[in-house]
């Protein structure tokens, strides 16, 4: 398991996958690999190049080392002579105290003095509603005592079966909502998968989103700036050589000819297109750059278009047939000439007075690369995203978040306790683990209650296999054996002690 | 008896049966295919022998003696003329076969790495890995042992390992040659036990080699019961049929080895025994055929039996059937209190609870038997159907014995009595979605074949009387009574955790009664007040008011007489027309309701105040004043409601959706106006004028845009309609009062229908390039693609019908789409969720006590308890330490409040535009269910 992980890990890391094959067999999880060394490394069968990609993408270094300069410095230096210690990054830590107000402060002293439990939020309520009104010290006392009195009373009993309750409240909604997958979210042109599908997919926590949506902010300076943020949003949006440039294939001879649309052309906000394309194109693979056609052997409307002034690209296949022929049609018209990977496309809206980028699609990473843009406020729908890219406290809230506003979309309300036990059980133990057979249910302790669940029959071989043990502490199990469950009033013994005869009362 | 005495089982360990265990436990061996002799008596050494339990009444078990019910069944057992391979564990032989060396059998992994995983599976566990983490962990050594093989000679023995491949479903190849389980069984059994650990078997629960069976399990025959039909015929079960085919190929084989066959013969014979064995375990293992019973149907064995939802587990185990219930259809009676039941007396002659006899009541329980099992009379009065001597004899009470068995009572006698008036049950209806799909109710034995609930507490049952059934349970013991009492009972359920809010509450025409006893306060001479008063069974009149000399009462005092006496509350009514600025204490539509001492001082009382979902009222009281007193609120409120209702008398029909001609002829104008400006629009998209919507292709655009203009269009329409229904007409008060129906309900009715759409789209399949053969074919106008311009009133043309049904069908395959999946959705989140408990120190764990929360909710609140979720009521506090004075705060607090409350605007004039579908789908749900 920890093997797999690790590897997972590294993967998601975008280590490249012939370093994973050496290190994997040499290392068990990323904190023994974090300590190894650039030597340590080479040690173990990797180039000195390897070495360094592979502690770059752990992080272990802070600025990307060019591998020859490394090189350099790396043989000047005697054999003896310790590494260098690596400079470690120096991470701001972002200021999250919130300043207090006087008043806030003076609350939050009165109730450490007076002993209250109230907890921070319900202070900073008081606080917000009392805050500029004349009110007696006396008064004061009375009312956090009366709030933390009433806190107390509403304050869930010990034993509660608190995860019957969640699942029971998000689970009875369900039934209401609407199963219709489409909707429009505030934004007309971009679908949005609602209701019960939705629901189904948190839960499930898919890897990619039926509808993967992104709602990019960009900084506050830029924000109100139509051409500006247009820009921008132009270069998040998936550019591919096909929405430049019409393509002529040239069956007599081989060819594909790549003819950029001036009018498609400004519209993306593109004034060179010929280079732009030639240097994506260049780099395909089985495609060969043809820079000398003869004009006889140009097809016609290529020829025209060439006379307009705008140029014309010709490429061929390296070895040629209709197979690759068609291969490369296709491959060109796929490349990217700019824009992030994954955003098919990029609509402005505006909201109160900036404007805000909505996107279908989502690519988080690549995004937070991109400068002008307010990082903080950007979001993405993909759970998985978050979690690979902010960590899995960030995907907790995400989960939260789209449970919550998915049952709130469809007028439901359900208390956002219940979602936030449930989104902490996924993340329980540091990745996202989804609510089923494969997730939560099927990792369960007791044999019983995961063979009362789906797979009966596995689970029970295996368990018989490697001699498992049951020791009847969820509520499956008990109810399979008959007994009362761990919960509530079945967590308790109470014993009653009649007073014996003659005792005085 | 075990009674009061818990024992509880301790833990529950997995094992294999070893062959020699497998022989050790059986009563017998079973030779003979054959089940029973030409006299009907179980054969000896057959797969009926009575040594394995019996079955029939009369015989008696060789084993233990007993007769049928007493004995358990005992297992026999079958040993096998060749080894075979038990179907479940193919996977894991194939693994140990890869991962261990042909001709040592130890792990062709060197000391020093077995070593090293061992030590590492040690690290895991004092860690705390669970039992999944250890499995994942000894697949990925045996991989790195089979990969090593591969490419490796044995590290102890120095020999060249072969590929293993697996032939689905149980052969095995070793380079392609055939390797029969006798040749697998040699080899697990060469694996030494340290090996085994790493590869995660436990050596002590499991040894290799007893996944390939030598002797085969015979279960009792009580776990598989042959029936006798009607014509005299055995009739056996599956499991044996399959055990037949076993015996049978069994014998044979062993007979042709004896004799030496030709080797073919014998393998194939071999195979055909693989094949049984395999069935009998699991008979939908892949790659080979079922086994069929003679009719075609195919066999249910071992993994069948188990799996499933009728399964053993999800059907036997997980759920059972049990006796003191009953079930019949509902119907609503409004004199109930929330927290009864009407019981048929028919069904409390039946239902029985046991009383233990003391020397207190041994009197009145004598009465009770004396009555026998069916007294007679006018009044209902508890009889007693058996009587349990300390000796736990069950003893039938007939009227003959009655007497007799009365005189004999003595005191620890146990008497079941029927039910009686006042008993504690709990009542249910499926499905159970959520734990107030199940409360405990009080019993009140009635005349009548239906159980009698009042009408309050359908939305938590989520029942209807259109004939829906729902479930009863007596509860049979005192500990369990308590327990419904304190935890189970209507009243404590009437805040829902879901959100925090009352689920109890007014329905339908409480509301509207309660919307017409205050609405503008009107007032009421004593004969009415009396008749209103007498319904609530009070007996005595509140202070009257005069004027000119005569006494009348307002309705606002009459709500006053029910509420707490220190209470006080303020909020806007579900008839508040969100003008732009609240007027307050002003309000022109008496909608905004404010609550003094215990009387109501101004404002309507709704759905907003007393209705199941947002009746803040009930809210209030059933947090700070108590469930019992909610309750008593919820009945009184129920009563009045009553009163006041059938003082005036309410009923809506087809002339409430009247609207003057002048109107029809302004909807009618409007519609029309619209159709052209469609027209016009489908003309621009036609010859390319059309303003392309960004990010949309020209088709969509002219589909949004249209949608656009005939939504405003069917908006127009009803508020053209809604300018002349006014608030005297009756489908319009339950509209506006929360009772039943929507303004969007009632414009459908009086002005036009609208849009019909499926997917969110207007409608366009059904013929080429048209939706009917009554239009032009890609007319994309108004009403070839789905505008219903006809109201329900008016009626609607064959095509509109048409359309209409198409809008509908939708709505119910939706429906139908959406139970189950919310179903499984349910199912999945109990089953993860359901270990989660609060411990005493706040934190949230599962049963492998790891904390799934630190502070539940981030704040310890019971959402139950919470104030709409927030965990204390500010407003309430301030006003109580402050008073009424500080009006700043106060005021601040108002607008907080009624800005809090999530709920879906049920008004026409604000959702119109989006709620098109939902509407659609409110029309059908009435019908939709039983």
């Amino acid at each position: 398991m920890a093997q797999k992980d690790f590897i997972k890990g590294l993967q998601r890391k975008e280590v490249p996958e012939d370093i994973i094959d050496v290190v994997k067999d040499h290392y068990s999880n990323q904190t023994d690999l974090g300590k190894a060394t650039a030597k340590d490394l080479v040690g173990v069968g990797l180039s000195e190049e390897q070495a360094d990609v592979l502690l770059n993408k752990l992080g272990k270094r802070t600025s990307v080392v060019v591998p020859v300069k490394k090189k350099a410095t790396g043989k000047k230096r005697s054999k003896d002579e310790p590494e260098e210690p690596s400079t470690p990054y120096v991470y701001e830590i972002p200021d999250k105290s919130k300043q207090y107000s006087v008043f806030e402060k003076q609350l939050f002293a009165k109730c450490e003095e007076l002993k209250l439990l109230l907890p921070r939020r319900v202070i900073l309520n008081i606080a917000h509603r009392l805050e500029g009104n004349d009110i007696s010290k006396e008064n004061l006392v009375k009312i956090l005592k009366a709030a933390n009195q009433k806190f107390m009373d509403h304050m869930m009993d010990p034993n509660e079966s608190a995860g019957i309750l969640a699942a029971q409240s998000i689970g009875e909604p369900g039934t209401q909502m609407t199963m219709r997958t489409f909707h429009y979210a505030g934004v007309a042109e971009i679908n949005v998968t609602l209701g019960l599908p939705r629901l189904i997919e948190i839960v499930d926590a898919r890897r990619v989103p039926s509808t993967p949506m992104m709602t990019i902010y960009v900084e506050k300076a830029l924000s109100s700036d139509v051409d500006k943020v247009k820009a921008i949003a132009s270069n998040i949006e998936i550019t591919t050589v096909l929405d430049l440039a019409d393509i002529e294939t040239d069956l007599h001879n081989m060819r594909l000819f790549i003819l950029p649309d001036a009018r498609k052309c400004t519209q993306k906000n593109i004034d060179n297109p010929i280079e732009l394309i030639q240097d994506k194109v260049s780099r395909l693979r089985g495609i060969v750059m043809v820079t000398e056609v003869s004009k006889e052997s140009l097809p016609a409307n290529v020829e025209l278009a060439g006379e307009a002034g705008i140029g014309y690209l010709c490429l061929e296949p390296k070895e040629h047939s209709f197979k690759n022929l068609q291969k490369a049609l296709e491959m060109v018209k796929a490349s990217k000439v700019k824009g992030v990977e994954g955003i098919t496309r990029a609509i402005l809206r505006k909201k109160d007075d900036q404007y805000v980028i909505y996107t279908e699609g989502s690519n988080l990473r690549e995004v937070l690369k991109i400068n002008g843009l307010d990082h903080s406020r950007s979001y993405t729908n993909s759970i998985q995203e978050v979690y690979d890219v902010l960590g899995v406290e960030a995907a907790r809230n995400s989960i939260i978040d789209e449970a919550s506003r998915t049952l709130d979309e469809q007028g439901l309300s359900v208390d956002i306790r219940h979602i936030m036990l449930v989104a902490d059980l996924m993340t329980n133990d540091g990745d996202v683990k989804a609510i089923g057979r494969h997730g939560i249910s099927g990792r369960k302790s007791s044999v019983l209650a995961r063979a009362a669940f789906e797979i009966t029959a596995a689970h029970l071989l295996t368990a018989a296999m490697t001699g498992e043990e049951d020791h009847l502490d969820g509520v499956a199990e008990n109810i399979i054996v008959g007994q009362p469950v761990t919960l509530g009033t079945g967590a308790v013994n109470l014993i009653y002690a009649p007073a014996k005869k003659g005792a005085v009362e | 008896m075990m009674r009061g005495v818990s024992k509880r089982i301790g833990s529950i360990k997995f094992a294999c049966l070893s062959p020699d265990e497998i022989r050790r436990m059986s009563a017998t061996k079973i030779i003979t295919a054959d089940t029973y002799n030409d006299d009907g008596f179980p054969i000896d050494a057959g797969l009926m022998d009575t040594h394995l339990g019996v079955i029939e009444p009369g015989l008696m078990c060789k084993t233990c003696g007993h007769k049928v019910d007493e004995c358990p069944g005992h297992f026999g057992h079958i040993d096998l003329a060749m080894p075979v391979i038990h179907v479940g564990y193919v996977k894991e032989i194939k693994k140990l076969l890869q991962a261990t060396c042909k001709s040592c059998g130890k792990l062709v992994l060197t000391e020093e790495d077995v070593k090293e995983y061992r030590q590492r599976m040690d690290t895991m566990e004092e860690l705390g890995s669970d039992a999944i983490d250890m499995r994942e962990f000894s697949k990925e050594t045996a991989k790195a042992a089979a990969e090593k093989a591969m490419k490796e000679v044995c590290p102890h023995c120095g020999v060249e390992q072969k590929k293993i491949t697996l032939d689905k479903p149980t052969t095995f190849r070793e380079d392609g040659h055939k390797l029969t389980p006798k040749e697998v069984r040699e080899r697990l059994e060469r694996i030494p036990d340290v090996d085994l650990i790493p590869l995660g078997i436990d050596p002590g629960a499991c040894r290799p080699e007893w996944m390939v069976l030598t002797a085969l399990p015979v279960p009792p025959v009580t776990v598989r019961p042959s029936i006798t039909l009607e014509s005299g015929d055995r009739s056996e079960d599956d499991l044996t049929h399959k055990l037949v085919d076993v015996l049978r190929i069994n014998q044979r084989l062993r007979e042709n080895r004896d004799a030496g066959a030709p080797q073919l013969i014998v393998e194939d014979l071999w195979e055909l025994l693989q094949y049984h064995v395999t069935t009998y375990y699991d008979n939908q293992t892949s790659g080979i055929p079922p086994a069929r019973h003679r009719s075609g149907r195919p066999l249910k064995t071992l993994v069948q039996r188990l799996k499933g939802k009728e399964g053993r587990f999800r059907s036997n185990l997980s759920g059972k059937r049990v006796n003191f219930s009953a079930r019949t259809v509902v119907s609503p009676d409004p004199w109930l209190s929330i927290n009864q039941v009407g019981v048929p007396t028919f069904a409390a002659r039946e239902l029985t609870v046991p009383v233990n006899v003391t020397k207190d009541n041994i009197e009145v329980l004598r009465n009770m038997v004396k009555r026998g099992p069916a007294p007679v009379g006018l009044v209902y009065e508890p009889g007693v159907n058996y009587v349990i001597r300390q000796d736990s004899r069950r003893i039938r009470v007939t009227e003959r014995n009655a007497e007799t068995v009365a005189e004999g009572i003595e005191i620890n006698y146990i008497v079941e009595r029927h039910l009686m008036d006042g008993d504690i049950v709990l009542f249910n209806r499926q499905p159970s979605l959520h734990r107030m799909s199940m409360m405990a109710h009080m019993v009140k034995v009635m005349p009548g074949k239906t159980f009698r609930l009042n009408l309050c507490v359908c939305p938590p049952y989520n029942a209807d009387f259109d004939g829906d059934e729902m479930n009863l349970h007596v509860l049979q013991s005192e500990e369990a009574r308590a327990e419904a009492h304190i935890l189970m009972k209507v009243q404590e359920h009437i805040l829902s955790p879901r959100f925090g809010g009352p689920i109890i509450g007014a329905i339908h025409d409480h509301i509207t009664g309660v919307f017409q006893l205050t609405y503008h306060d009107p007032h009421f001479n004593k004969a009415q007040t009396l008749f209103i008063v007498s319904k609530m069974g009070k007996n005595q009149l509140p202070e009257p008011m005069t004027e000119k000399g005569n006494e009348f009462w307002t309705g606002k005092t009459l709500f006053s007489t029910i509420l707490p006496p220190d209470f006080d509350a303020q909020f806007k009514a579900h008839i508040c027309q969100k003008c732009n600025k609240c007027e307050k204490e002003n309000c022109q539509h008496d909608a905004y309701v404010k609550i003094r001492n215990g009387k109501l001082l101004m404002g309507t009382i709704d759905d907003n105040a007393i209705g199941s979902g947002d009746g803040k009222i009930l809210d209030k009281i059933a947090r700070d004043y108590g469930a019992d007193r909610a309750r008593e609120f919820l009945d009184d409120v129920t009563k009045l409601a009553i009163g006041s209702i059938m003082v005036r008398g309410f009923s809506t029909g087809i002339d409430d959706e009247d609207i003057p001609e002048e109107a029809k002829r302004q909807i009618e104008d409007k519609i029309n106006n619209t159709f052209s400006e469609v027209d016009h629009l489908v003309a621009s998209y036609r010859d390319g004028t059309l303003d392309q919507l960004p990010g949309r292709s020209l088709e969509e655009t002219l589909e949004v845009e249209a949608m656009k203009k005939l939504g405003d269009a069917r908006d127009e329409a009803g508020r053209i309609a809604g300018k002349h229904l006014g608030i005297e007409n009756a489908a319009v008060q339950m509209a506006k009062s929360g009772a039943r129906g929507s303004m969007l309900n009632l414009s459908q009715m009086a002005g036009c229908i609208g849009q019909q759409a499926v997917r969110g789209e207007r409608l366009s399949r059904g013929y080429w390039n048209r939706t009917l053969p009554h239009f032009q074919k890609g007319d994309l106008g108004a009403q070839a693609k789905g505008f219903v311009k006809n109201s329900y009133k008016s009626g609607l043309t064959p095509t509109e019908f048409f359309f209409h049904s198409m809008g509908g069908r939708e709505g119910l395959v939706d429906t139908a789409v959406r139970t189950s999946r919310s179903g499984y959705m349910q199912r999945r989140l109990i089953n993860a969720l359901e270990d989660l408990k609060l411990k005493q120190d706040g934190t949230v764990r599962n049963t492998a006590d790891s904390i799934i929360q630190f502070e539940y909710g981030e704040d310890g609140i019971d959402p139950t308890r919470s104030v709409q979720g927030d965990a204390i009521d500010l407003d309430d506090v301030l006003r109580h330490v402050l008073g009424e004075h500080n009006a700043d705060l106060l005021t601040r607090a108002d607008e907080r409040k009624i800005g809090g409350y999530a709920t879906v605007e049920k008004d026409l004039m604000e959702t119109i535009s989006e709620e098109e579908e939902e509407s659609e789908e409110s029309d059908f749900d009435s019908g939709g269910e039983e």
